[in-house]
């Protein structure tokens, strides 16, 4: 009974240990971006080898955004930097000051 | 920035569309403002929410109006930045070259020529409408593109805006062995202490790419964030995130953790040059790098090494930072305010300008004397009428904490700026963190304390161009608050003290060796015989012994922090804090029973005539032979002893009250009272080593009327030959009161 039990448990182990493994390797390859298709700012697939809409620059918000919420990712203040805050009258103190941020900001 | 409205060109400065693509031409792959925006936000969308390129097309009379966003602008040929998430996740991305696309107005070809997939040729500035050829090779048969994208970014993307304009605010640089910083060394990169964060209170999730950060001195982006997610240095190294080490900072005085920001002493010193300032008399950007030490450095992020000045930033604590010190020019209008003169105004004033004052470098012109400041003054004064966006002309030179404006006949008046611009805030330094060795307080106090230490005297510059047009300077001490008497005090006690005084409290045990093998000790027979003397109550005994117990416990503690000797902290506490803490307790012990010793014996220690035959006669402590002198219950040396020890106890505990509360202290008032509190400790402690010798070894038996009060006859009439008078002249009163009580 004891070397059946031994194997139930190490075979057990092994596959759990494979089913993590794979599940991790998952989670891994999720967050690497697998291959894409380059979209133009009118959201036309742009082929090189086809020459699809190939003399055209591909625009990230379609290309990006096909996956990722462009508009949610473009709130951080890397890509705002005032923009959001930004209005004529935003000081009394210094009126040629515009926002808190690089674009704006005296 | 351009305002949205505006009524007349002349109040247009720098319009959305400028911003993205302005820089220096000649320096193409040198980032301009928009080379450090990532992409979208402004750069994609006006202050409407429409989107540039299609409002342009729509309406191309945007392009005529005086809308800030549109004013002479090109949008619907250059197209729209839409945030380039290449420029951070892509190894290998070519910053340089989006910054050539965007100075040739190429905005939405950018991305795809600087990550690579694509070449772009053709240059919208020059009418030509770019053409991409893309890299095949990086493509499947599918038509898929295929590119190995970092998550978390790497941080030589960071660096792409990080360094350029970090270098210059602070000295910044990273992955950089000159530069090093611990941190990095130990294969840390940007994400591991500024992640992405998400916080449901302030509604931002992890998609936003909003960035854990500190705290900016000078920069207001995003200050909500402040903090939100982000480990401090205490945080990471008290719960040893990734592993970090804990220190103790045995060797360090409490007050000075609580006083001082980490970075104060861990980065005592940066290696690439920083900016100094910045000069736009020419109307353009002239970075001015680091001049001190001299002869300074030649550009900015060369190999330099320089150290900071120091500012209490708002959380209240001391810390390493780097103010620009500006020369800028601004125009005081009707309404009071100083407005920022734009950079085309100063050029206008400086052309006109030039000629005249003709500098040896026009590039950077260093103005410095009244003469050179009234040309350009004069010429602001000419060169800004007309111009609508005033109502008045008062123009004003900004440079080193002085503003310059003319007066009525056209003369130069200076005064101290206290405009907005000569409210100077640093730049806080708080990257290239050297390992702890290296840290100030490494190798001691002398670190920062010493004479020759930058801390208090290292030399800061604060105007460029001072009268003499050299840089003037001002030590570092003096900035942040101690009087530079105050330092010279204090460092009195590094320089002097700490060096001499074991040699001088060893030469005066020395010197107590060779009087009692020379002059021996008094040979007052000291055994115990009838009929002995009370000398000293229970009371004074007790007061003594208090005295005596807490003055040794406050020289072993003060050992430890006169010579901040860790190893005797260690063996006797938990921490400085309790180590302070113990000190001063029982110096508040020690206090008191001072206070109660003087009530005791002040009698006592009256002086009386015969106590200058004591003195004359040395006490008869000299000459190899033993002399009869006279004393009282205490001699002439004990009167003074006491009156002394009084003295300095009193010296030594209001010094030491004070610095119980020293946090809440001034600098200047801390150093003075650390410093008298030392040097008197030494005194103190000589005396009371003198002291021992002569109750002890010196006096044989004199010991003993401390512990049971009680001498000798002849021990009495010998040390003490008047208070022996007194005490047989009572001793006869009594039993002559005795003798007359029991005849009555």
């Amino acid at each position: 009974m004891k070397p059946i039990r031994f194997g139930m448990v190490a075979g057990g182990l092994a596959v759990l240990g494979l089913v993590l493994w794979l599940s991790s390797t998952t989670r891994a390859a999720q967050r690497q971006c697998p291959p894409f298709h380059l979209k133009t700012e009118d959201g036309k697939i742009i082929n090189p080898l086809t020459g699809e809409n190939a003399d055209q620059p591909y625009s990230s918000r379609q290309t990006c955004g096909a996956c990722h919420n462009y508009d949610e990712i473009t709130q951080g203040y890397h890509f705002q930097q005032g923009w959001n805050k930004i209005k004529d009258d935003y000081s009394k103190d210094k009126p040629w000051v515009l926002s808190d941020g690089m674009m704006g900001k005296f | 920035m351009a305002k949205k409205k505006n009524s007349n060109p002349d109040e247009i400065d720098i319009t959305v569309f400028e911003w993205v693509g302005s820089g220096d031409p000649k320096t193409p792959e040198v980032p301009g403002c928009g080379g450090c925006h990532p992409g979208g936000g402004g750069l994609e969308y006006d202050r409407d929410g429409k989107r540039y390129d299609v409002a342009l097309k729509a309406n191309p009379e945007l392009a005529q109006s005086l809308d800030g966003d549109y004013y002479k602008s090109h949008w619907d040929k250059s197209g729209v930045v839409e945030a380039d998430c290449f420029i951070c996740h892509l190894p290998g991305y070519d910053y340089g070259l989006r910054n050539r696309q965007l100075k040739m107005w190429n905005f939405k070809w950018a991305s795809t020529a600087a990550s690579g997939i694509g070449q772009v040729r053709g240059s919208v500035k020059e009418n030509q409408t770019p053409t991409v050829v893309y890299n095949k090779r990086l493509f499947n048969e599918d038509g898929k593109i295929v590119l190995d994208l970092s998550y978390p970014p790497p941080a030589t993307n960071c660096n792409f805006c990080h360094s350029m304009s970090d270098v210059k605010k602070r000295g910044f640089s990273w992955n950089d062995p000159v530069n090093y910083d611990i941190h990095n060394s130990r294969g840390m990169n940007c994400a591991q202490c500024h992640p992405a964060i998400e916080d449901k209170k302030l509604k931002i999730t992890k998609e936003m790419h909003n960035f854990a950060k500190g705290q900016e001195n000078v920069s207001t982006v995003a200050d909500n964030l402040d903090f939100v997610g982000f480990k401090t240095c205490r945080q990471c190294h008290e719960q040893g995130f990734m592993g970090a080490p804990r220190p103790r900072h045995l060797s360090i005085r409490p007050n000075h953790l609580e006083k001082l920001a980490c970075e104060t002493c861990h980065i005592p010193a940066l290696h690439r040059a920083a900016g100094e300032g910045f000069d736009v008399t020419t109307g353009a950007m002239v970075n001015i790098p680091k001049m001190e030490p001299p002869p300074g450095a030649k550009k900015l992020g060369q190999e330099f090494t320089w150290q900071p000045r120091f500012q209490y930033l708002k959380r209240g604590k001391l810390a390493p930072v780097n103010p620009l010190l500006p020369v800028f020019y601004t125009n005081k209008d009707k309404d009071g305010l100083y407005y920022p003169l734009f950079m085309q105004e100063i050029k206008t004033a400086w052309t006109a300008a030039e000629g005249k004052i003709k500098p040896p470098n026009p590039h950077r012109p260093d103005l410095h004397t009244p003469e050179q400041i009234k040309i350009m003054l004069t010429a602001f004064k000419t060169t800004l009428q007309g111009n609508k966006r005033f109502q008045a002309i008062n123009p004003y030179m900004h440079k080193g904490g002085k503003v310059y404006s003319l007066d009525d006949k056209g003369e130069v008046v200076e005064a101290e700026d206290h405009t907005w611009v000569g409210h100077l805030e640093g730049f806080n330094i708080n990257h290239n963190v050297a390992p702890a060795t290296l840290a100030l307080g490494a190798k001691g106090c002398g670190d920062c304390h010493s004479r020759e230490a930058h801390m208090f005297k290292g030399q800061i510059v604060t105007d460029m161009w001072g009268p003499d047009g050299k840089p003037l300077t001002v030590s570092s001490g003096r900035l942040f608050g101690c009087q530079p008497w105050a330092f010279y005090v204090n460092q009195f006690h590094q320089t002097y003290l700490s060096p001499y005084a074991s040699i001088i409290l060893l030469i005066l045990i020395f010197a107590l060796v060779l009087h009692y093998t020379g002059q021996g000790p008094k040979g007052a027979d000291f055994t115990y015989e009838p009929a002995e003397i009370l000398r000293f109550r229970l009371s004074e005994r007790w007061t003594h012994l208090v005295r005596m117990l807490a003055f040794i416990l406050l020289a072993l503690t003060g050992y430890i922090f006169f010579y901040n000797n860790v190893t005797m902290l260690r063996l006797f506490f938990d921490s400085p804090q309790s180590a302070v803490i113990f000190h001063w307790m029982v110096g508040l012990i020690f206090i008191a029973a001072s206070i109660v010793s003087v009530v005791l014996w002040a009698k006592d220690a009256r002086f009386v005539p015969y106590d200058w035959e004591w003195l004359r006669k040395q006490g008869g402590y000299f000459g190899g032979k033993e002399v009869e002198v006279p004393a009282g219950r205490l001699n002439a040396g004990q009167k003074i002893f006491l009156w002394l020890t009084a003295a300095l106890s009193l010296i030594m505990g209001v010094t030491g009250v004070i610095m119980i509360f020293k946090d809440s202290l001034p600098l200047t008032i801390n150093c003075l009272m650390s410093t008298i509190h030392g040097f008197f400790a030494v005194i103190f402690l000589a005396a009371v080593i003198a002291h021992a010798y002569l109750g002890t070894i010196a006096n044989p038996g004199t010991w003993r009327a401390l512990i049971d009060g009680k001498v000798g006859r002849k021990w009495a009439k010998k040390h003490h030959s008047e208070w022996y008078k007194e005490i047989i002249a009572q001793e006869a009163a009594a039993k002559s009161a005795e003798k007359s009580g029991a005849e009555e």
